[in-house]
């Protein structure tokens, strides 16, 4: 128990530490760039969280972590983490993406290459700092969904870096803010179609596209059901789920939605329908367009927008987003499938009722505090539990697999771009991408339940599920075992290299290093089971005494075994 | 004879294979009575059902059209709005859309296909295609009134894209758990050697092919993956494969982790026994690039997969298979007229080039092959100016040589707003329902009446059980 006084020193600690990082622009993390890092106040060791613990949590909070990450974060504790993380600058991936645009249209190449994007993406979940920023912001790019794989957000690569590192921005602001930015980002406008939406022309039967008004409700804010605060559904006098909308609710909102299109220095016509383009219009928000806006009353929700006398886009907009904020399903709509994405799929529903507490106030009256929210996901003595209770975990996203083992052992790029594409195809690669969901509703839904299963059978979801089958398993362990043999990215030999320096020590004493791999992948939860076959498989790569070269190779295989087992047991997928 | 003589030894070699598997047990143990009875069988005796499921909502007002004066007139009205209009040009116009007669007359009504459907155009008039018009997801048969005042039940969710591929495929928004193509194949995969070759999606996870007892197998372009590492050498280790295979392969405990090993020793167990059966990709007519691109078709590929397995099904001992393609991008809420025209010409192309495979000496099955369309729903017949918002019901095609085909199956709706047939912005009332298209479809793939009834809880509501598109 800490004294008051020494809570307030911490605190007082915290703060200057949080602006000292905030001016030079670093700190924390594996220094990996090689500068010095400023040290927060070190806990008393009876304060500090477990070995275990501490992997456990950086592999919730961000994308896993190398030793020297591990033992720092121990020291200062998961809230001085947390409050570190919050103040970092944020990477950003557009500044990458002009720099690629640039060389490309020196080069005479194409100015729109889609890998710009997920070599980004790789770079920061790999090497980067703001490890809970970025993991944050990738949860968010499932929930507020925009995909390269459509033909119209498909020609804009810079536009959807803007659109991640809006995300990034406010993925620790306020959530208000986030649906404003993500409902005016140009990237939403094209792919839920509401860029250059038009007010309805009743002479001509055309009537406002409903694309964004539908999904924003469905998906972005309170879903199909009403819900109670813990994320149960709210039933009716009979027992039925209640709708939280109607097809005429849709068809209302669908006219706040028009009016909406490309940003520039005027409000032509023209422009409005895509002509004049101005040079930053995929990364600046969409701007209105008073005479394409619809003027007549607008009622959804159960509140009407009065008819306009002059159209007032921001007005509609306002009160709009406003009463969608509003609703009480949004904490548990929203704080449920962050925790599927960062700790569990199936969370208590007292744990769903804390986080949307958070949500619904922060402690200082505030509604829609995303870092109270993140802290409330992350610190919930249901996601710190070091003992799982049966049926509790997730099955690790693909992508997260593969940066885990690249994080965990220091991946390194030889050219620094971390040329690791679309790793699309579920024969033969990850089944996912970053910012390639198939459609709107992601890669895999919040209530998935794969059929006749035990899963099933126990009343659990799976989401990640969804995209796991007889072919994309298969596909998963060849990419992986591949990636261990060669590395990954493109390139020969292939841009990015582990870099197994501490393991390798182990690689004679096959225990010590299948503990060490255990404990770094698995927060040491590895069965004593398939711990024994993993030392007696390390153990049968004999180690030549009288070739160096050859005994090199064989700890480094060694090394690369024993995670290629581990990462292959349903064990380590199941996150726990 | 020889050639089932021929089959036999090659069932035999292949279920060989099949025995060398994981401790996953039941799903793929051999029935050996049933290899005797399989045996015993004609060859010919073999139908499959192709789901070919198009995702976002295909706007069928412009796949299936009415041409006559009152309709066409209406049409014009509702959709050549501006900016980018999305009604087709007239018949005879440059790039208009193309005239079918079916054999039934509808009132005195014409009807003709989008513009780049020319080969679907052309399997219809040949008799091996036919459309199925207006059909959607019902309980009960809904009178526009009935809807509008909420007396009759209705499916949840309408509109809703998520929801309404669940309903389709299941019988109930997300989350449903038993698709209906899953349930006739736990109803017949005893006519099979292995039940795991029953229900194959050559596009990922599909609900529509989950049964009760019948597992659904996602195969790849060319069939099963194999995982490598699992014989000979990893990381320089000759035992470590085997201690790959235990591993990935374990029961556990835990349900997830289950699931996995159940999934991976699935995988295993599969992929030599099919890949072994299947025919080579050489044996067969290459995929068709689309007509104006260097591009591959992408539906035409996964239609040459399923070819492939069918060619096979001697080998696999196979007498009822179902399998599910998908092609997606559908949602056509901006830019229809040029988005949904490239869907069109490349499910063209892909239908005509199944026909033709399913024709050839390799595979052998025309008569025996049914394929049918699907979709989350059909779409507004107003514009919002360049594109068309979610509807419900919606226009299918039925296609295969054992398909009565020329011919349009159900009333062809009134083509205008504020219809019976309206239920707001020309989103169709289903005149027919999923179960009725379906039913029809499941008893040619031969379920007996009291199995329809199971499959198809909803099938009584409704007076006509069988559409009557099939022979």
């Amino acid at each position: 128990m800490t004294t008051l006084s020494q809570r307030a020193v911490r605190a007082v600690q915290l703060v200057l530490l949080s602006a000292a990082l905030a001016a030079c622009g670093g700190g924390g993390g594996s220094g990996s760039d090689g500068t010095a890092l400023k040290e927060p106040p070190t806990l008393p060791p009876a304060e500090q969280p477990s070995e275990k613990d501490t992997v456990r949590f950086l592999a919730q909070a961000g994308f896993g972590a190398p030793t020297a990450a591990i033992e720092r974060t121990r020291r200062i504790g998961f809230e001085a983490w947390l409050a570190e993380q919050f103040a970092l600058p944020q990477s950003r991936h557009q500044p990458y993406v002009d720099a690629q645009i640039e060389a490309a249209a020196a080069a005479g190449q194409s100015t729109n290459q889609h890998n710009w994007v997920y070599e980004s993406f790789w770079r920061t979940a790999i090497e980067g700092n703001d490890q809970l920023r970025h993991r944050v912001a990738f949860a968010l790019s499932q929930i507020f969904v925009v995909s390269l794989v459509d033909d119209n957000v498909g020609g804009y690569a810079r536009g959807v870096a803007s659109y991640f590192d809006m995300l990034g921005r406010d993925a620790f602001g306020n959530f208000r803010v986030l649906l404003e930015d993500v409902a005016l980002h140009p990237m939403m406008g094209l792919y839920l179609s509401h860029l250059r939406n038009q007010k309805e022309d009743p002479a001509r039967g055309r009537v406002p596209d409903e694309n964004f008004a539908r999904e924003v409700m469905q998906l972005f804010t309170i879903g199909l059901r009403e819900l109670n605060p813990d994320g149960t559904p709210r039933l009716g006098a009979h027992n039925e789920p209640i709708e939280t909308y109607t097809n005429e609710d849709v068809t209302g909102l669908a006219k706040v939605f028009t009016g909406w299109s490309w940003a520039g220095p005027d409000k032509s016509d023209t422009r409005f329908f895509g002509g004049n383009p101005h040079p930053d219009r995929a990364v600046l928000p969409m701007q209105s367009y008073p005479r394409f806006h619809s003027t007549s009353e607008k009622r959804f929700l159960g509140i009407s927008i009065s008819a306009q006398g002059s159209a007032d886009p921001e007005a509609s907009l306002r009160a709009a987003l406003d009463r969608l904020v509003a609703h009480p399903n949004v904490g548990p709509f929203i704080g449920r499938q962050l925790i599927q994405r960062l700790v569990t799929s199936n969370p208590s529903p007292a744990y769903v009722a804390r986080v949307a507490a958070a949500f619904a106030d922060n402690g200082a009256g505030v509604r829609g505090d995303m870092k109270a929210v993140i802290r409330a996901v992350l610190l919930d003595p249901e996601a710190r539990r070091p003992a799982p209770e049966a049926g509790d975990g997730k099955l690790r996203e693909p992508v997260l697999r593969m940066a885990h083992w690249l994080r965990t052992f220091n991946g390194r790029s030889a050219s620094g771009r971390f040329l690791i594409g679309n790793t699309d195809d579920p024969n033969s690669s990850l089944g996912q991408t970053p910012m390639r969901s198939p459609s709107v509703f992601n890669f895999y839904r919040p209530g998935y339940v794969p059929p006749n299963t035990g899963i099933a059978a126990a009343g659990l979801v799976a989401p990640e599920f969804q995209i796991t089958h007889e072919s994309s398993v298969a596909g998963y362990l060849n990419a992986m075992r591949s990636a261990l043999t060669s590395g990954a990215g493109s390139g020969n030999p292939r841009d990015v290299q582990p870099d197994y320096g501490e393991v390798i020590a182990l690689a004679d004493t096959p225990a010590a290093l299948v503990d060490r791999i255990g404990l770094l992948l698995m927060a040491g939860e590895m069965s004593a089971e398939l711990r024994a076959q993993l030392i007696d498989a390390v153990g049968s790569v004999a180690i030549s005494s009288s070739n160096a070269q050859s005994a090199a190779n064989a700890r480094l295989n060694r090394v690369r075994l024993a995670i290629f087992l581990t990462m292959a047991s349903a064990e380590y997928l199941i996150q726990k | 004879m020889k050639r089932v003589d021929a089959s036999r030894r090659e069932f035999l070699r292949i279920s060989s294979l099949l025995s060398v598997l994981g401790p996953a047990g039941a799903p793929f143990a051999l029935n050996l009575a049933a290899v005797g009875a399989a045996a015993a069988q004609s060859a010919d005796d073999y139908r499959a059902l192709v789901c070919l499921f198009f995702f976002g909502g295909n706007d069928s007002h412009n796949m299936v059209l009415a041409t006559d004066p009152d309709s066409w007139a209406e049409y014009q009205r509702l959709r050549a709005t501006p900016p980018d209009p999305i009604a087709l040009p007239a018949p005879g116009a440059a790039g208009g859309v193309l005239p079918i007669v079916p054999n039934t007359p509808q009132s005195g009504r014409s009807f003709a296909l989008h513009p780049n459907l020319g080969p679907l155009q052309a399997l219809f008039e040949a008799g091996r295609a036919a459309v199925v018009a207006n059909v959607g997801p019902l309980i009960a048969p809904l009178t526009r009134t009935q809807y509008d005042r909420g007396t009759v039940p209705r499916p949840a969710n309408l509109f809703s894209h998520n929801d309404q591929q669940s309903t389709w495929q299941a019988y109930g928004p997300e989350g449903a758990r038993f698709g209906w193509g899953g349930r006739m194949g736990d109803l017949l995969a005893g006519r099979n050697a292995a039940s795991t070759f029953t229900c194959m999606s050559v596009s990922g996870n599909a609900v529509w092919l989950a049964g009760r007892s019948t597992l659904q197998y996602p195969i790849g372009p060319n069939g099963g993956i194999a995982i490598a590492g699992l014989s000979g050498s990893l990381f320089g280790s000759s035992s470590a494969p085997s201690v790959l295979r235990s591993i990935v392969t374990a029961d556990r405990a835990h349900p997830m982790e289950k699931e996995w090993g159940r999934i991976t020793a699935r995988s295993i167990g599969a992929q030599a026994a099919l890949n072994a059966a299947m025919l080579p990709a050489t044996s067969l007519e290459a995929v068709p690039q689309v007509p104006g691109t260097t591009q591959a078709n992408g539906l035409a590929a996964q239609l040459q997969t399923v070819a492939r397995v069918i060619g096979g099904r001697g080998a696999l001992g196979a007498r009822r298979q179902i399998f599910f393609v998908g092609l997606g991008g559908f949602d056509t809420h901006d830019v229809q007229r040029v988005n949904q025209g490239n869907l069109m010409t490349r499910i063209g192309q892909a239908l005509d080039y199944f026909d033709r495979l399913l024709s050839s000496s390799a595979v052998n099955a025309l008569n025996d092959v049914t394929l049918f369309t699907a979709s989350d729903f059909g779409r507004t017949l107003t514009s919002n100016g360049d594109g068309t918002d979610h509807g419900w019901g919606a226009h299918h095609f039925v296609a295969g040589g054992a398909v009565r085909g020329k011919d349009i199956y159900g009333r062809y709706p009134v083509i205008g707003v504020n219809t019976a047939d309206d239920v707001g912005q020309g989103r169709l009332l289903p005149a027919i329902s999923v179960d009725q298209y379906a039913a029809t479809l499941a008893r040619w793939f031969g379920l007996d009446a009291g199995q329809l009834a199971d499959v198809f809880p909803n099938l009584g509501n409704f007076a006509q059980a069988d559409l009557g598109f099939m022979r």
